[in-house]
């Protein structure tokens, strides 16, 4: 196809182009930094990601990362291997281009009367393309390097709005448990460095199967150790969560939901692709370190997902609900390392992947719910959505989507992806009777969450309201968004062959 | 012909379309989703039809269409086991097509009359539950397997219970609704452990085939093969029962015959179809699907059969009283179903089923004629408060003895061959199995009290003198009405032609269609013919003298006694003022009117015994599992509160718990990984 | 004469550990930053130690690499505590405290 012409490096266009889309923004904000043409800026930058969406769909489609025995093109490396663009890297820069998307055209209605308007959709896109990067970053370095590139504007972002107190005590808590985290994070890759002289993951493989990094056994394992601390912090996993729900709480609604969808996604990426190409389980790895890494992934998983859950169900405030359940769901996904063996775990890992995918409309979605009804001045807690339905019903429709979704109801999305997680993990337990105990922490904070969930869908479509409200407005972008979300969400369901084939392709590539 | 069969998912397909098409669109239809069902049935019963002519020309289509689940776990005989839609077309389930199809199709037609003219609301409802019944019942009919059959036993159940309470608005319907439903249920869950048991031994729950139930059975019993502990014989015997209770409750039988008297309460039309034709039928229909099982257990056979007969008398001597002509009639629809199962269970596989297609039609017959003097009578159904309609409505009139004719066993009508039949097998039998000859004797003694009761319903409906003044004017009835009932009259006259066994045993005539119909002479599965049902039969045949005596004695009883209970009818009722008569009875009278107090006994059953049981469990529910449900709750909300009190809110906290916490996992690792 | 890498890690994991002590006591926020800029250099050392031990660049130009990044670091983190220190008037990082639980 005429993905063959094009040079090497435009495999990596879906990154570019949300990078030349940030520039271009900030050339913009640079020529007129006080402009509020809202269509403009927010139509640039949703430009921007559709465009880096299609590509990317354009690529999948057209074979890019489809092993050439199968007929497609292969994975394609840039700069001398140091991105990888694959099946795995293309689907989640498909995940962070439709959040990016999302969140940008809800942004539109979110933004009205707000200073810095072209800096915001910057910075959004100029995260966005870390996020990308991620998915494709191939070495210690790229990933440390698209790492801060995501990093570094969402701290910005979280603190935005720049008068309000709770923007930005999220955005400092955000920022200095993030500068600690990347700290750890450093130091980890340099002890890898230390025990296997390399940075590139493959070549990392190489050095430990050839066991020249026998002697560094324990400089090693520290090193793992720290890695996942700093992929722990990027998923806002335990312990390393702390930040998430005060910097989710305290962000602007659409910035939450970017950070818990996209950046928990691109998180997950390097962290399957870190531990699938660098340190494939095997018994020289074992032996090596000690363990089998998957370990610490179980007591991550079973732990994070029961915090997120517990701390949820009782909160009072949506938003901070929201961030606790995102944290429980990135609980969910870490099953998909957890689960992996020496010889398998597609199943798994790709059910981690669809949940991803799944969850970056759900959550999005969720997020941009309350962003709307941020933007009515509505409050904050449960109460005061009571009976929103009544002014608007279609947003509460889709809420109600979001969260049964978020709690694994069938039919929708959320409930097929949880489910393919709990086969994959109770298929694991032949390999890991470990497992057992994942699939059972599942089920029961599963459990769990639907009784918060359905906490607010009973408050949205049964309580009473308890003050009279006024005609709610109808914002463009805001509703358009979150309908999207609602639809796909559902949608996924009848189209969700392609997307477990997408996934389940990805992870046997990615474990080769 | 071939390619016939596979056109035969449309019969059933129809009639669900109608239903859908009644349900979503019958509100804004002319006739409200008459036309639908009407079109739908015509269709069902032409293709039902051509399904015949397939069977006849010598094909048969036995196919699996769907197969929804299949296991490994292996049964106690045989191995994977396979779970499956499939349709099995055989002269048996030809016929029944046939006979479901074109009731149904008429009482659709019917019900233009009966419904639609008397400006019921609701019809769109009605005639969706019609046709969600008639996809149902044909379903049913051409199940391949036990379990598909289970399900639409229980759909055509959920129909009959919807259409009894059609008027939900009176006190009585919804009452007789809950109440058919819960006893047809009762027997339903013996059904459902049978299907489970068998599925669960033989591995297979198919009706025909090499990999059949039946089949698998026969060979555990050849082999002397112990199943779950008893014996193969015994094991049978158990499941046959089990399976014979679901029977016995949607067919009526004893024990569980309460619930037909009241389940008129719904319209007549709906009693036509589905509490005397058709899914009354169901429970003997399923008997002959499976008759190849039974006969492999005389003991069940022989409690069929004894149910049977026991049933036909009971429920006749109950007809005797009654005042609603429905009620008359739903009795004898009981004591009928009771002779059915008396002629299986005696071996009688053609005469049982030979009875049913009688039965389906001079049954619907009678009941439509019922509804018929309903309109004519402004919607008055006690008998007492008519007479003199002969002349007034002579098409109904004449219509209607034709099946009181053929329901009292009057040569050469219909029901007389079909009964004779039955009691001829039963008296054969009877003369080696004494308790055979007693089911005989009571199906014998029945056959009087039928006479007596249907001719004193005859003639208190129409003849002698007006006794109210809707008897003095009725209301006119339509060609909807008399339609259906001049077919359905032909056939009850017409329709013992098919099998004229007595007559063909005598002058040496092969006139037995359909015996050699079952036989498979024209076309059959191999294992469900009537010879090889014969094979499997355990039961000794004697005579009496010759077997032509025998038959004449047997056809001479039963007609002597008909008429003798007509006669005596004729005698009581046949005069222009006619008077009740029961305080003849003396204190028997008390006991019949009170149905035996069947129902008072069930009652007393269900609350000493079952409400109390319920009772218990629902305070364990309310204590035990709420207790722990609502425990397990508190304590999550608890730990919640405890778990969300570590985000202290102050930045440095965190960083000191994120640094315990990785060395935590860090101190963990490494004693796990043996670092230290 | 060269000096042993063990030594090289030793140096790097003492200011590791005295970065991470900064973290946890000090309250201000720039004292926050430094001691951060202290872990991340001891991961520099560590990276040009082990790059001389190794005998390949890859180390050395990761550590210019990382010593960009800390830079940018640093910036979008001073201006997080310049409007931190518009709000709470202090720039003790636990001071707001309004979200928790």
């Amino acid at each position: 196809m005429a993905v063959f012409q094009l040079a090497e490096w435009t495999a990596m266009a879906p990154a570019l182009i949300l990078a030349g889309t940030a520039l271009a923004l900030f050339v913009f904000d640079s020529i007129s930094p006080h402009s509020t043409n809202r269509s403009l800026l927010a139509g640039t930058a949703a430009g921007g990601a559709l465009a880096s969406l299609a590509v990317a769909v354009w690529f999948i489609v057209a074979g890019v990362g489809t092993p050439t025995v199968d007929g497609g093109l292969g994975e394609i490396t840039v700069l001398s291997d140091q991105f990888v663009v694959d099946q795995m890297a293309l689907y989640f820069m498909i995940i962070v281009a439709i959040v990016t998307a999302l969140i940008v055209v809800a942004s539109y209605d979110y933004l009205v009367g707000h200073a810095y308007q072209a800096e915001y959709y910057s910075l959004v896109v100029l995260a966005a393309t870390g996020m990308s990067m991620m998915a494709a970053a191939n070495s210690l370095v790229t990933i440390f390097i698209a790492l801060e590139l995501a990093s570094l504007p969402s701290y910005a972002l979280v603190a935005i709005l720049k008068d309000n107190r709770g923007s930005v005590e999220a955005g400092l808590k955000y920022f200095l448990i993030g500068a600690l985290s990347s700290a750890i994070f450093l130091y980890g890759i340099s002890l890898v460095y230390g025990a296997t002289g390399h940075l590139q993951l493959d070549n990392i493989a190489e050095v430990i199967a050839a066991g020249d990094a026998d002697p560094y056994g324990g400089l090693l394992g520290l090193g793992i150790l720290m890695l996942i601390g700093g992929f722990a912090f990027k998923t806002a996993s335990v312990p390393f969560h702390f930040w998430a729900p005060d910097a989710y709480e305290g962000a602007p609604a659409p910035i939450s939901g970017f950070l818990s969808s996209a950046s928990k996604a691109a998180g997950f990426v390097i962290l399957f692709r870190v531990f699938t190409e660098a340190f494939p389980l095997g018994d020289q790895m074992n032996a090596l370190i000690g363990f089998d890494w998957t370990v610490a992934f179980i007591i991550l998983a079973i732990v994070t997902m029961t915090v997120g859950n517990f701390a949820a169900a009782t909160q009072n405030n949506v938003k901070r609900m929201l961030a606790y359940s995102s944290i429980g769901h990135a609980g969910y996904a870490l099953i998909g390392v957890a689960g992996l063996s020496a010889d398998g775990g597609e199943l798994v890992m790709g059910a981690a992947m669809m949940h991803l995918l799944v969850y970056g409309f759900m959550n999005t979605g969720a997020f941009l719910f309350v962003a709307l009804a941020e933007h009515w001045g509505v409050g904050r807690t449960f109460e005061d959505y009571n009976g929103l339905s009544r002014q608007a019903p279609i947003a509460c429709a889709a809420m109600a989507v979001f969260m049964f979704s978020l709690a694994g109801i069938p039919p929708f999305g959320g409930f097929f992806s949880k489910f393919f997680l709990f086969m994959g993990a109770l298929e694991a337990s032949a390999a890991n009777t470990a497992m057992l105990a994942v699939a059972a922490a599942l089920v029961v904070n599963s459990a769990l969450s639907l009784y918060y969930y359905s906490r607010l869908v009973k408050a949205l479509w049964i309580e009473e309201p308890a003050t009279t409200r006024d005609r709610l407005a109808r914002p463009t972008g805001l509703y358009a968004a979150i309908v999207v979300a609602a639809v796909m969400t559902v949608l996924i369901l009848p189209g969700f062959g392609p997307v477990v084939d997408a996934a389940l392709d990805a992870a046997v590539a990615a474990l080769g | 012909m071939e390619g016939a069969f596979s056109y035969a998912p449309a019969i059933a397909a129809f009639p669900l379309a109608a239903f859908v098409v009644a349900l979503t669109f019958g509100k804004w239809m002319p006739r409200k989703g008459a036309i639908a069902g009407i079109a739908a049935t015509a269709g069902s019963l032409l293709f039902s039809l051509w399904m015949l002519a397939a069977v006849a020309s010598g094909e048969v289509y036995h196919e699996t269409l769907y197969e929804w689940t299949a296991g490994e776990a292996a049964g106690e005989v045989g191995d994977g086991i396979e779970f499956t839609f499939g349709i099995l077309i055989d002269p048996l389930s030809a016929l029944m097509l046939v006979i479901v199809s074109l009731v149904a199709f008429l009482v659709h037609i019917f019900s233009l009359g009966y419904m639609n003219a008397e400006g019921e609301t609701g019809l769109p409802r009605y005639y969706a539950g019609l046709g969600l019944f008639t996809f149902s019942m044909l379903a049913f009919v051409y199940a391949d397997n036990l379990l598909m059959a289970f399900m639409f036993f229980e759909l055509v159940g959920l129909c009959s219970y919807l259409l009894i309470g059609f008027w939900f608005r009176t006190r009585s319907a919804p009452s007789a609704a809950k109440k058919a439903f819960l006893v047809t249920r009762f027997g339903d869950y013996f059904f459902l452990i049978g299907v489970v048991a068998i599925a669960a031994t033989f591995g297979t729950v198919a009706f025909a085939g090499d990999d059949s139930f039946v089949a698998a059975a026969e060979t555990a019993i050849a082999d002397g093969d112990t199943l779950f502990g008893f014996d193969a014989q015994t094991w049978v015997t158990i499941t046959g029962l089990l399976v014979l209770g679901g029977v016995l409750g949607k067919s009526a039988q004893f024990p569980f015959h309460t619930w037909l008297p009241d389940a008129m309460e719904g319209p007549t039309t709906v009693s036509a179809l589905i509490h005397a034709a058709t899914m009354v039928a169901a429970g003997v229909y399923l008997v002959a699907r499976m008759f190849g099982y039974y006969a492999l257990s005389p003991t069940a056979l022989a409690i069929i059969a004894f149910v049977g007969g026991f049933t036909a008398l009971f429920a006749a001597t109950m007809g005797v009283v009654k005042d609603d002509i429905k009620q008359v009639l739903a009795y004898s629809t009981i004591s009928q179903y009771g002779y059915m199962m008396l002629g299986l269970g005696v071996g009688g596989y053609v005469a049982g089923v030979f009875h049913l297609m009688n039965h389906a039609f001079f049954k619907a017959l009678l009941f439509l004629g019922a509804g018929a003097v309903i309109i004519l009578m402004h919607h008055e159904q006690d008998m007492w408060k008519m007479g003199g309609l002969k002349e007034k409505a002579p098409v109904t009139y004449y219509t209607f003895l034709a099946g009181a004719l053929a329901l009292a066993g009057i040569i050469p009508f219909s029901g007389f061959w079909s009964k004779d039949e039955i009691l001829y097998d039963a008296l054969i039998v009877g003369l080696n199995e004494p308790v055979i000859m007693a089911a005989y004797a009571m199906g014998l003694v029945a056959v009087f009290f039928t006479g007596f009761y249907t001719f004193r319903m005859v003639f208190l409906t129409f003849h002698g003198e007006p006794r109210s003044e809707a008897a003095e004017d009725p209301h006119p009835v339509g060609w909807a009405v008399k339609v259906p009932l001049l077919t359905l009259g032909v056939l009850a006259l017409v329709a013992g032609v098919a099998n004229l066994a007595p007559v063909a045993k005598i002058l040496g005539v092969d006139i037995v269609f359909l015996e050699h119909w079952l036989d498979g002479e024209y076309g059959a599965v191999e294992g469900l013919t009537y010879s090889a049902y014969g094979e499997l039969l355990a039961y000794e045949t004697g005579v009496i003298g010759s077997e032509q005596l025998t038959i004449l004695v047997a056809a001479g009883l039963s007609l002597l006694l008909a008429f003798s209970g007509a006669g005596l009818a004729w005698k009581l009722y046949n005069v222009p003022e006619p008077v009740a008569h029961k305080e003849r009875l003396g204190s028997a009278r008390r006991t019949i009117e009170n149905n035996y107090y069947q129902d008072e006994y069930q009652v007393w059953l269900a609350r000493g015994f079952t409400l109390p049981l319920s009772r218990a469990a629902d305070r364990f529910d309310q204590t035990v599992i709420d207790g722990s449900v609502n425990g397990i709750s508190t304590a999550s909300l608890f730990g919640s509160s405890w778990v969300k009190r570590l985000q202290t809110g102050i930045v440095t906290n965190y960083a000191a718990l994120i640094v315990a916490g990785f060395i935590a996992l860090l101190v963990f690792l490494g004693v796990y990984g043996g670092w230290f | 004469m060269t000096v042993g890498v063990e030594y090289y890690v030793l140096l790097s994991m003492a200011l590791f550990s005295i970065g991470l002590f900064g973290v946890l006591t000090r309250r201000n926020a720039l004292m926050f930053l430094m001691s951060v800029e202290l872990m991340l250099n001891a991961a520099n050392i560590n990276l040009i130690a082990f790059a001389f031990y190794h005998g390949n660049l890859t180390g050395q130009v990761f550590a210019l690499f990382a010593m960009a990044l800390a830079a940018a670091e640093v910036a979008v983190g001073l201006g997080i505590i310049l409007v931190l220190y518009r709000n709470f008037r202090d720039v003790d990082v636990t001071v707001p405290t309004t979200m928790r639980w």
